[in-house]
């Protein structure tokens, strides 16, 4: 199992119907709304490198996505 | 699906608190049977005799696969796959849990024998969460704060208020048994238990089904050993008339109810144990005490319960301590900020000796070292951005393996269930 963060910068008011569209993609386990450089966190896990490529695919063809920087976790300590 | 987490972790302890109230209605049915009125101790002993089969039986039905995923999984818990062997590493933590959860069922048993109003029964347990703060001040990476003290003294005596018996009685016995039996047994299961959901199985999320079912497997061998142990010294017949109960047909199918349906409220809190601290776990769980009322009420309806007291000046105080219980998990609900820190590392330093001085610090819940622009993302968990910064930021200062940082605080998220 390979788990990403892909980080997304949004044109402005097009969050809430984008979040939507997020929702429905498989492969997405959590999507967070932050403050800051970015603006949305969704935490995809897949099977192989070919499914993250449809994940960011889906992310990117939807409508005020302005730009995706995905990040491969290697390596992760967590509490849940 | 995906919903927001936080729904989701209010939604699961809240189910299991409803879920726990009817099955403490069943329980104190069951338990005024005449075979256990007088020996509370073969009563605790029938539950995990009958609890261990059903159980057995639930999470293997549970384990059928379809179309590639489990029942279980489909309907509890995502990480659940198939009943499995206990790991090497989960051994001393199932040992303290089921240790705990034996004794804590004896003290139980003895009061739902002794009294028949289920919301008398629940009554100053809830000081349990008061016991946890104090234990997770200890164990946990987090030291509560002080809204969170705060919430749970009020939930604690909102529900003590509330928990009033509506026919009056108060009796110091079971009261006693809650404080010295109860709570502490009810305080360190709750904390081990938590410790196995947040543990990892052959990579994976430990499940709740799995955890469930081991438990009572390790409840069933320590209570079986305390009564046989205590049978000796007494020269008593705990063990054997509670076994000759257990499997006699009359009172088998009483038995499998209450442990099934205990069943899912224990998969549905152990789930919710690994979404939040034991203390605000047990906090929600106090919500057992309103779920409590309407089940008092059929029971009184059925003719369970012979006395019900309508009492205005009763009633008033069992409506302060709901308003106190409720506004107490508001309080929790509303006072969580999250966050992101991106973290870019010098070179030439190990990256894992880094992860793990992040992992110190307290209110960090994952850090994941990634590939591409950042090294490290961190995700963080504060009541306050003040503790955040108190907590977080600064102890990130210190750290000199790290170059740059930007906290990014979380608005609004959501998470598969």
């Amino acid at each position: 199992m390979i788990s990403a963060y892909i980080l997304i910068t949004m044109h402005p008011g097009k969050s809430d119907k984008a979040i939507k569209e997020m929702r429905q993609i498989d492969n997405v386990a959590k999507i967070s709304i932050i403050a800051g450089e970015y603006d949305i966190v969704v935490r995809a896990q897949v099977k192989n490198l070919e499914e993250l490529l449809d994940v960011t695919d889906k992310l990117q063809m939807i409508e005020g996505v302005n730009k995706t920087t995905t990040q491969i976790i290697e390596k992760e300590i967590a509490l849940q | 699906m995906i919903i927001r987490k936080k729904y989701l972790f209010y939604v699961l302890a809240i189910t299991s608190s409803f879920i726990a109230a009817a099955v403490t209605g069943v329980d104190s049915f069951v338990g005024g049977q005449p075979a256990f009125i007088h020996d509370p101790w073969a009563f605790a002993f029938c539950l995990f005799f009958v609890g261990a089969i059903i159980t057995l039986l639930i999470s293997l039905l549970f384990s059928v696969p379809i179309k590639g995923k489990s029942i279980g999984a489909k309907v509890l818990d995502p990480s659940f796959k198939r009943v499995r062997m206990v790991q090497k590493n989960e051994v001393k933590y199932h040992l303290t849990a089921g240790l705990m959860n034996a004794i804590n069922t004896i003290g139980y048993c003895a009061i739902v024998s002794q009294i028949q109003d289920p919301s008398v029964i629940l009554s100053f347990s809830q000081i349990v969460i008061l016991y946890l703060l104090l234990m997770e001040s200890f164990i946990e990476k987090d030291v509560p704060t002080l809204v969170e003290v705060q919430s749970s003294i009020i939930v604690a005596f909102g529900a003590i208020l509330a928990s009033i018996s509506l026919t009056g009685e108060f009796e110091v016995l079971p009261i006693l048994i809650v404080f010295v039996v109860i709570n502490p047994t009810w305080a360190i299961f709750s904390i081990y238990q938590r410790k196995l959901k947040i543990m990892k199985v052959h990579n994976r999320p430990n499940d709740s089904i799995n955890i469930r079912f081991w438990n009572v497997v390790f409840s069933f061998i320590f209570i079986t050993i305390i009564l046989f142990v205590f049978d000796v010294f007494t020269s008593g017949t705990h063990l054997i008339s509670g076994f000759i109960t257990a499997i006699s047909p009359d009172y088998f199918f009483l038995l499998a109810l209450t442990m099934g349906t205990t069943f899912f409220s224990y998969v549905l809190y152990i789930r919710s144990l690994g979404m939040g601290k034991a203390s605000v776990n047990s906090a929600l769980r106090a919500s057992t005490i309103i779920f409590a009322i309407p089940f008092s009420i059929i029971l009184l309806k059925l003719g369970v319960i012979t006395n019900f007291s309508t009492d205005p000046v009763m009633l008033i105080i069992k409506v302060i301590g709901i308003v106190m219980i409720i506004m107490g998990i508001i309080s929790f609900a509303l006072t969580v900020v999250k966050a992101y820190i991106f973290i870019d590392v010098k070179t030439g330093r190990p990256l894992r000796e880094t992860m793990q001085k992040l992992w110190n610090i307290r209110g960090v819940s994952h850090v994941t070292i990634t590939s591409g622009k950042n090294d490290f993302i961190v995700k963080v968990s504060t009541r306050t951005l003040m503790k955040g910064y108190e907590r977080i930021i600064k102890k990130l200062d210190e750290i000199e393996e790290i170059k740059k940082y930007r906290w990014a605080s979380v608005l609004k998220d959501w998470e598969k269930i």
